[in-house]
């Protein structure tokens, strides 16, 4: 590993004069556990490590109007065990609980996890499908962005430079919704998902009929991918065994996956379809038991 | 590596090709290119930052023009850039061909592309894929600086 600087500040503003200090020189280091890795292979060697460790007021998760929000250095195993998170999104505790050790998810945070985009990771995936927001701060201020539009490309991401992830905010299920997250890991446990997915189906008022749903999928593209194309199918439908079919089918045009020592492409692709159905199918009956459970 | 693209550009082979021939603006269009000058009148020297996966690359390097062929409307390059922090770099031979397309000059590119260093295990598919974005830019500045 190269020599460098650390700088460990207190607060947000001095971290974001940190980086302007040193510009692309420098890097944001939250858990380590992908940074650090990168940098001991020399794929990375910042001038300096700016810490956010130490910065105040980032490891809160709070409910606020209708949705949770959860701060950047919150880790993954916060998320996982948060009361709060467990109760208001299980499927959200859910997705933190299946990333890699447990080990691994006492250090990696939430914003460096967003931060390093890397395609194959699990919590981008459910947070995609429940629609969360990313809230980003720099020398401009402060903005926030739908998660769809933050991630660009192969560990791209909508970061400006000079510009961190402070938190994200996750809307809460509709009424009548039912949300899965789902990982289909061919080798270990702890591996990188070979095709994850994440859907969420909201019924219509009959609760017979779906009325909205939203299918994100990890690890077959060069960021997490919502299946639009299937979604357009669902409104209106009973999840049945012919309309499964057809969402699969659908999805299978919408990915683009890399082939690799976790599979080629086009067996991730048909993998892709499988778990979509599979997903689907748990989604839509936890709606239909919310939707018995709440009239 | 080898692999080919394509691209359309709407404007006629002639405006395209005079255009294209025009290094040092031309380079300009690629995204990432931070500097070009000219060496001669063959070859440029240059400075692209390009983003590979999670590695940020600053390549410095030359660019030589080792055919221009236009009743042929075909163009071969080589270029050469290192990465002195990373420790790697690319070598690169480029043929350009042009051709009437439907809606405008159909380019087509032919890259035999070697990757040194630590950028090379990031492995093909993905490399493939980011020539691919820079193509699709590439493209998209072509037109806008066409049509100004």
């Amino acid at each position: 590993m190269n020599a460098f600087d650390y700088r460990a500040p207190r607060v947000v503003d001095e971290a974001l004069a940190v980086l302007r200090e040193y510009g692309e020189d420098a890097r944001v280091v939250a858990g380590g556990t992908a940074l650090v890795t990168m940098m001991r292979q020399h794929l990375v060697r910042p001038g300096c490590l700016v810490s956010l460790r130490d910065v105040q007021g980032l490891s809160r998760i709070e409910a606020t109007n209708g949705a949770l929000r959860l701060g950047a250095m919150v880790t993954h195993r916060e998320a996982e065990v948060s009361p709060l998170v467990r109760e208001r999104l299980p499927v959200l505790a859910e997705t933190f609980r299946r990333v890699a050790t447990v080990r691994i998810r006492h250090m990696a945070t939430i914003g460096g996890a967003l931060a390093h985009a890397d395609p194959n990771q699990d919590p981008p995936v459910t947070l995609l499908a429940l629609d969360a927001r990313v809230e980003v701060r720099g020398a401009g201020g402060r903005r926030e962005l739908p998660l769809g539009e933050f991630f660009r490309d192969y560990y791209e991401t909508a970061l400006e430079p000079g510009e961190l992830v402070t938190g994200i905010t996750v809307p809460l299920l509709a009424a009548a919704t039912g949300a899965t997250f789902l990982k289909f890991l061919p080798r270990t446990a702890d591996d990188y998902a070979t095709v994850a997915v994440a859907a969420t189906v909201t019924l219509e008022p009959d609760g017979e009929r779906c009325r909205e749903a939203r299918i994100a999928l990890g690890s077959v593209g060069v960021t997490p991918l919502r299946g639009r194309a299937a979604e357009a199918l669902l409104p209106g439908e009973r999840l049945g065994e012919r309309v499964l079919q057809a969402a699969g089918e659908a999805v299978k045009g919408e990915v683009d996956p890399l082939s690799d020592h976790r599979g080629s492409a086009a067996y991730k692709r048909e993998m892709t379809a499988v778990i979509v159905k599979r997903a689907l199918t748990q989604a839509w009956e936890a709606a239909r038991r919310s939707a018995r459970g709440t009239r | 590596m080898t692999f080919a693209q394509e691209c359309v550009i709407p404007v006629e082979r002639e405006r395209l090709w005079d255009f294209l021939m025009e290094f040092p603006r031309v380079a300009l269009c690629v995204p990432g290119v931070e500097t070009i000058e000219a060496v001669d009148a063959s070859a440029f020297r240059g400075t692209l930052r390009v983003q590979v996966g999670p590695i940020r690359l600053a390549l410095q390097g030359t660019m030589t023009v080792e055919e221009q062929d236009r009743s042929a409307w075909r163009a071969r390059m080589r270029a050469e850039a290192n990465d002195r922090r990373m420790g790697g770099g690319i070598r690169a031979r480029m043929s350009l061909t042009l051709a009437p397309g439907q809606g405008g000059t159909r380019v087509h590119i032919e890259t035999d592309l070697a990757v040194l260093g630590k950028i090379g295990e990031f492995g093909q598919p993905v490399i493939k894929r980011k020539a691919d974005t820079l193509l699709a830019e590439f493209a998209r500045n072509l037109q806008s600086a066409l049509a100004a």
